[in-house]
């Protein structure tokens, strides 16, 4: 053989064996395209890989290869499983993606397993974990995951009246003249608030409370003080607010300046604004069976019903946490990933930090919802 | 523009003047005319010359013809200040200098009243300040007597009267103990602005509810919510039921309609039961199944 | 500009041994047949009428003919970055010497991107408008490559290859990918550019002919000015290949000397290097005081094209099209031929790396700047790299199977070529065609402009709203750009398509819109109602709807005015004129050069016909 053809036998071996290698064991830049794969061949010889399997169908959105792998797809239909998945009404599930998932073995047996998925989805408005156990068993020579399935209930047709309030707003025309006169802007009062230090920085907790007979949107701004005066920084509440206020109708806020100290702060300015909006007093949430499990492994959880007539999308619980002598000591929030039915209870799990839950005493719940094309 | 305009011209005319004052005699002028009034200033050139009046909003320029008085018709020179009048006239120039004044009839108000909404039985909550002008946007600076009015439905109206000092007038009022739509009013001379104040009911006093079963739930309706004067609450505020059992605990915000609030919960042995509105907190309620 | 660069085109081929790679009758195509000049000489001569080479005036029109109308039909505007450039330019345009941009990251300097192309756009732009300017220079882009893919391809192949090489670049997929769908025209520009700097880098270092030095050194800084990643990574894949040809190739029958091989090495590379350093000198300072820092952000180009199939049509199937089915003969007689090997590895390499992902070579020769460049230009150089070969193939195909050939290689031309172009359409980088016309005549009026605004869901149509209008906005297109610590902590791109990079991407929208009043950032433009949840728990209100409801305006109450941020990283003066003056006047210079400084001994060569010059070659004289 000549040198050259050797070349060629070479290069040609050496691309063929790249190829073969950046397969199996892609870049990390690759492997994220490829959904986290580990490589092309991942196996489904063991109760992990059968689960990491499913799992990398569900990054995919690969709804019908997730569903084929199942063991017990018998039990309920690809469309049932699909709605599990992304929820039978647009919701965040709808449009989340699988950000990334942990799969932590809990049982085996030589024929059976159990696995714990924790599944990390991706949203707009953040993400949200979805933990599932797996039984997993051995089909053959390799394993299937038996999925926990969640079927949402079905709202039967029915008609549902709703009589609650809206407000519209008239404002002055551009064309009025200097001295004429406008809607006043709602008159909002924070009624609490409390700055704490936390591994983060400096949280500032609070209260907010529309005062007026009208609808506010509101947003809280802060500006941390120094020892000087100087202001060190500001950061407004953000999400961690409900914006919406109905007259006498309180939300907890949470501003959060990461990176500083408390030590360095000499005093906090607060900015409350508020704006009159059009707004509805539709839809009403009721917040059922809240209850704060104890630390360690605080939680603060219920569910939310919808006693309105209209789906709600997305809704966005915040909790408030008070001491035994009634000061506010935290302030925790969680989207709900599934939408919320008519007179459907959907639950909720806040987690709360643990050396705060040994102080809480008493705690409430505001939601705030969001409907596409609706009110905000 | 146009006032940057004017003011140029000002600037150069005067400046021109400026060498000349010191060489030539002065215009014959008296001493403040009532913008927007007509007048004439006598010349005692024999020859033909330009008459320019240069004040801080406004110029203007004459012929004059010589022997004969130069006439500023009605309405000509209407914006209030501090003049200067140069007449030329070949090589002398004739200079003067004149006020005018606003007119002492009040044509316009300009009527500034907060809030427009608030609660009732609020002491000086009401505001109103108001801003005299003339016939030609002038701020009438003579102090001119200026009365406010605040009507009430069904409640004695409150009046003030106020001079005003440097062209304003201002004034508080309290608001009244019934809810409604106040008109509050200000007059100066044969002028008046009208401003409608909103009352609005304040705080619940005395927010109570009541508790049946209804099925397997509780069913919690509050007495219709008046404020401490008696105004009903306005329909929309939200009242917040809470239900707390051994552990656990159930809330609803709901919006008052026809003055009442209502809501479900479950019903639980024990349960005790409460109702807020804002920070107004309500009765208690202990749940006993039957 | 294209006679002088044919004259010197010729006089290459004239000191090359052009019968090297004549076929041996017989044998197989993949074969060189180095080991039997006599028959080699004897085919040369039997197939003498067919060797000559299509002249380049023919190429170049059929370049015109392929191109000239899709550019007329603003194809490239569809694709994902010239509106970018666009934007550039309308920036020089206005500010020809100041290079710091206000209207994107709330101010970012435009001396972290070379500036040539978009110059040159700025410059045509006052005669005919910024969209056809841009289809201008990219043709003359197009024009210049075929030009430089002739005068490269010389150097290893006979002129009748070299000119198929050329005529095969009018079709090469990757070049047609990177114009119509990628919108790359500033590393279309510099690989010309820097294509036709190579042969003078050869004679440079192989005769020491001293013009060939200055032209040269004048193309490979213009080169620079136009894209300096095609200049670095060029060095690696194109220079390194040509200098072992130097070393390789005899004239006559005498090598360069290694002293002299290595002074004229290093003399065009310390010259080369200082004028880009100093025509840069901006950029540089920006990227030593700024280094790109930031998160990584994904790309498909890095993907591994067998896990994900679908980026392996889109980052190798389309841009390669036919050239695929000349792999084969690309690493046989590659490797067979001696003076070819250089080439051959150059290719493997940028063929390796340009598979992304797909293998690992990419990682590790490129290290960290894996996770920053996008790998579509290594195949692009790539295939620039294979179109020697390929030249070489469809002479020996049509020397053999004459008009079959002819028709063959027309289809996959075509093929290729079409596929490529159609790919803008079967993937545009906009799913959805829309105006922004009216959102930027919102605000432009009543004020809205003193404050800053960001898009959703308008992929990369922000770029051509900044050119229409006077607002600033916190995003853009130009990631190395970014400044803002809430974008580059994540590895999202653009703002606008952040649902796109999942968690990173929403993690940057929800980090901006959280301090908006820092930015002055008061609109939002939403054409995606995915965002709308973000929005409305993040405190903003909808405030106007504009397209027929399909645009909708979103707002935040008690922001401040946009004020300027970003100060430290404004440019002075003194490199708002370096950088206005030195990179284009790098491409005068080198125009110059060109033009007035004639090749003496070209002129002969340019009188010798090829078909005469093959006779009167000593085979195999050029063999080592």
């Amino acid at each position: 053989m000549t040198g050259g053809r050797l070349l060629a036998v070479f290069l040609c071996l050496a691309t063929v064996g790249l190829v073969v290698i950046g397969t199996l064991w892609p870049v990390p830049a690759a492997a994220a395209w490829a959904g986290g794969t580990g490589g092309f061949i991942s196996s489904s010889s063991t109760p992990e890989g059968a689960v990491n399997n499913f799992a990398n169908d569900l990054g995919h959105h690969a709804w019908q290869e997730a569903y084929s792998t199942l063991a017990n797809k018998g039990k309920f239909t690809e469309q049932d499983f699909v709605r599990d998945m992304t929820g039978s009404y647009p919701g965040l599930r709808t449009y989340a993606s699988l950000d990334n998932f942990e799969v932590r073995p809990l049982h085996a047996s030589d024929n059976e397993a159990q696995v714990e998925l924790r599944l990390h989805w991706s949203t707009v408005v953040g993400t949200f974990l979805d933990t599932r156990t797996l039984q997993v068993v051995k089909n053959g020579d390799h394993w299937a995951p038996v999925w926990p399935i969640v079927k949402e209930q079905h709202v039967p047709p029915q008609v549902i009246p709703v009589t609650y309030l809206r407000w519209d707003v008239i404002y002055r025309g551009p064309e009025d003249d200097w001295g004429a006169q406008d809607v006043e802007a709602p008159h909002v009062r924070i009624i609490d608030m409390h700055p704490v230090e936390r591994a983060a920085g400096v949280v500032v907790l609070g209260e907010l409370l529309n005062e007026d007979v009208v609808p506010a949107y509101v947003s809280v701004k802060a500006t941390l003080l120094g020892k000087n005066g100087s202001p060190i920084a500001t950061e407004d509440s953000f999400d961690k607010i409900s914006h919406l206020l109905l007259p006498k109708q309180v939300t907890p806020f949470l501003i959060t300046f990461p990176n500083v100290s408390l030590s360095d702060v000499d005093s906090i300015h607060m900015d409350p604004t508020s704006s009159l909006v059009a707004a509805s007093a539709d839809p009403v949430i009721e917040i059922q069976n809240q209850k704060l499990s104890p630390a360690p492994d605080a939680w603060f959880s219920g569910s939310l019903v919808n006693q309105s007539g209209q789906n709600v999308s997305i809704a966005h619980v915040l909790g408030t946490f008070y001491d035994q002598s009634g000061q506010l000591v935290w302030v925790a929030d969680q989207y709900i990933d599934r939408a919320l039915l008519p007179q459907t209870p959907v639950s909720f799990a806040i987690p709360v930090p643990e050396d705060l839950a040994r102080k809480i005493s008493t705690e409430r719940a505001v939601v705030a919802t969001y409907s596409p094309g609706g009110f905000q | 523009m146009k006032h940057a305009f004017t003011f140029l011209i000002g600037v150069t005319v005067s400046a021109g003047a400026l060498p000349a004052l010191a060489q030539s005699g002065n215009l014959d002028l008296p001493k403040s005319i009532v913008a927007g009034s007509a007048f004439s200033i006598q010349s005692t050139s024999s020859a033909q010359g330009v008459l320019y009046i240069v004040g801080p909003g406004q110029v203007l320029k004459r012929d004059v013809q010589p022997g004969q008085p130069i006439t500023i018709a009605a309405g000509d020179l209407d914006c209030a200040g501090h003049y200067l009048a140069v007449l030329t006239s070949g090589s002398s120039t004739e200079t003067g200098e004149f006020d005018v004044v606003p007119g002492s009839q009040p044509a316009t108000l300009s009527f500034l009243a907060k809030p427009s909404r608030l609660p009732v039985g609020l002491q000086s909550g009401i505001s109103g300040a108001v801003y005299i002008f003339d016939a030609f946007q002038n701020l009438i600076t003579a102090p001119t007597p200026v009365s406010f009015q605040l009507s009430i439905p069904s409640e004695a109206t409150q009046s003030r009267t106020v001079v005003s000092r440097q062209g304003a007038a201002w004034t508080d009022m309290n608001s009244g103990s019934k809810d409604g739509n106040a008109k509050f009013v200000a007059q100066a001379g044969d002028v008046s602005a009208t401003r409608v104040i909103q009352q609005v009911p304040g705080d619940p006093c005395g927010l109570k509810m009541s508790a049946k079963k209804v099925g397997e739930q509780i069913q919690l309706e509050t007495d219709p919510l008046r404020d401490c004067s008696g105004n009903a609450v306005t329909d929309g505020t939200i009242v917040t039921f809470t239900e707390s059992w051994n552990g656990g605990q159930t809330t609803v915000d709901v919006p008052l309609k026809h003055g009442i609030a209502q809501a479900e919960v479950p019903a639980y042995n024990g349960a005790r039961i409460s109702v807020a509105t804002g920070v107004v907190m309500g009765n208690e309620i202990r749940w006993a199944n039957q | 500009m294209v006679h002088w660069m044919l004259r010197a085109s010729s006089a290459l081929a004239f000191t090359k041994a052009t019968t090297l790679f004549t076929r041996q009758p017989g044998a197989s195509i993949f074969e060189s047949n180095g080991l039997s000049r006599g028959i080699s000489l004897q085919k040369l001569e039997a197939v003498a009428p067919s060797t000559r080479p299509i002249p380049l005036s023919l190429i170049l029109m059929a370049a015109l003919a392929v191109h000239l109308p899709l550019l007329l039909m603003e194809l490239p505007l569809k694709s994902y970055d010239t509106n970018f450039h666009i934007f550039f330019a309308s920036h020089y345009l206005h500010h020809w010497f100041d290079p710091w941009n206000p209207k994107w990251y709330a101010g970012f300097s435009q001396t972290t991107y070379p500036p040539l192309p978009q110059q040159w756009i700025a410059l045509v732009s006052r005669i005919t408008g910024l969209d056809l300017a841009y289809m201008t220079v990219q043709l003359v882009a197009i024009l210049l490559l075929v030009v430089g893919v002739y005068r490269f391809a010389l150097l290893w192949v006979t002129p009748r290859a070299a000119s198929l090489a050329a005529l095969a670049a009018v079709f090469l997929g990757s070049e047609s990918f990177l114009v119509y769908s990628a919108g790359q025209l500033s590393t279309t520009t510099a690989a010309p550019l820097y294509l036709n700097a190579l042969p003078y880098l050869f004679e440079w270092v192989r005769e020491g002919k001293w013009r060939s030095f200055v032209k040269g050194a004048a193309l490979f800084t213009a080169a620079a000015a136009a894209h300096h990643a095609t200049l670095l990574f060029g060095s690696m894949f194109f220079a390194i290949p040509v200098l072992a040809l130097v070393l390789i190739d005899r004239q006559d029958g005498e090598r360069v000397s290694t002293p002299a091989f290595l002074i004229r090495t290093v003399v065009m590379t310390v010259v080369v290097a200082a004028a880009v350093a100093v025509v840069l000198l901006p950029f540089w300072i920006a990227l030593i005081h700024y280094p790109v820092t930031q998160t990584p952000i994904p790309h498909a180009s890095r993907a591994n094209y067998i896990l994900s199939p679908q980026w392996g049509l889109n980052y190798f199937v389309i841009p390669y099209g036919a050239l695929i089915l000349a792999l084969p003969f690309i690493f046989v007689r590659g490797s067979a031929v001696t003076r070819l090997r250089p080439l051959l590895l150059g290719f493997w390499v940028a063929f390796l790396v340009g598979l992304g992902g797909t293998t690992p070579v990419g990682h590790l020769l490129l290290g960290r700047a894996f996770d920053v460049l996008t790998m579509e230009r290594f195949s692009y150089w790539a295939t620039l790299l294979a179109l020697p070969f390929v030249g070489l193939l469809a002479a020996e195909l049509i020397d053999r199977y004459r008009g079959r050939a002819v028709a063959v290689l027309t289809i996959a031309a075509t093929f290729t070529c079409a596929m490529a172009v159609a790919w803008s359409t079967f993937r545009p980088a906009d799913a959805a065609d829309f105006k922004v016309d009216s959102v930027a005549a919102w605000l432009n009026r009543d004020g809205h402009d003193n404050y800053r605004y960001v898009t959703l869901g308008f992929g990369n149509k922000i770029s051509r709203l900044s050119v229409l209008t006077d607002a600033s906005s916190v995003d853009g297109e130009w990631n190395s750009g970014r400044m803002l610590p809430e974008l580059t902590a994540h590895g999202g791109a653009a703002l606008t398509s952040s649902k796109y990079f999942n968690k990173e991407g929403l993690d940057a929208l929800r980090a901006i819109l959280d301090h908006a009043d820092r930015y002055g950032l008061k609109w939002v433009f939403v054409r995606d109602p995915y965002y709308e949840p973000l929005l409305t728990f993040g405190g903003w209100r909808r405030v106007d709807d504009l397209e027929d409801r399909t645009i909708i305006v979103w707002s935040k109450d008690g922001v401040p005015p946009a004020a300027p941020v970003n100060a430290p990283q404004i440019p002075p003066h003194w490199q708002g004129l370096m950088w206005g003056t030195l990179p284009f006047g790098s491409s005068l210079l080198a125009i110059f050069v060109v033009l007035a400084l004639p090749e003496r001994q070209r002129r002969r060569a340019a009188d010798v016909e090829p078909a005469v010059m093959d006779k009167d070659l000593v085979p195999g004289r050029m063999f080592s």
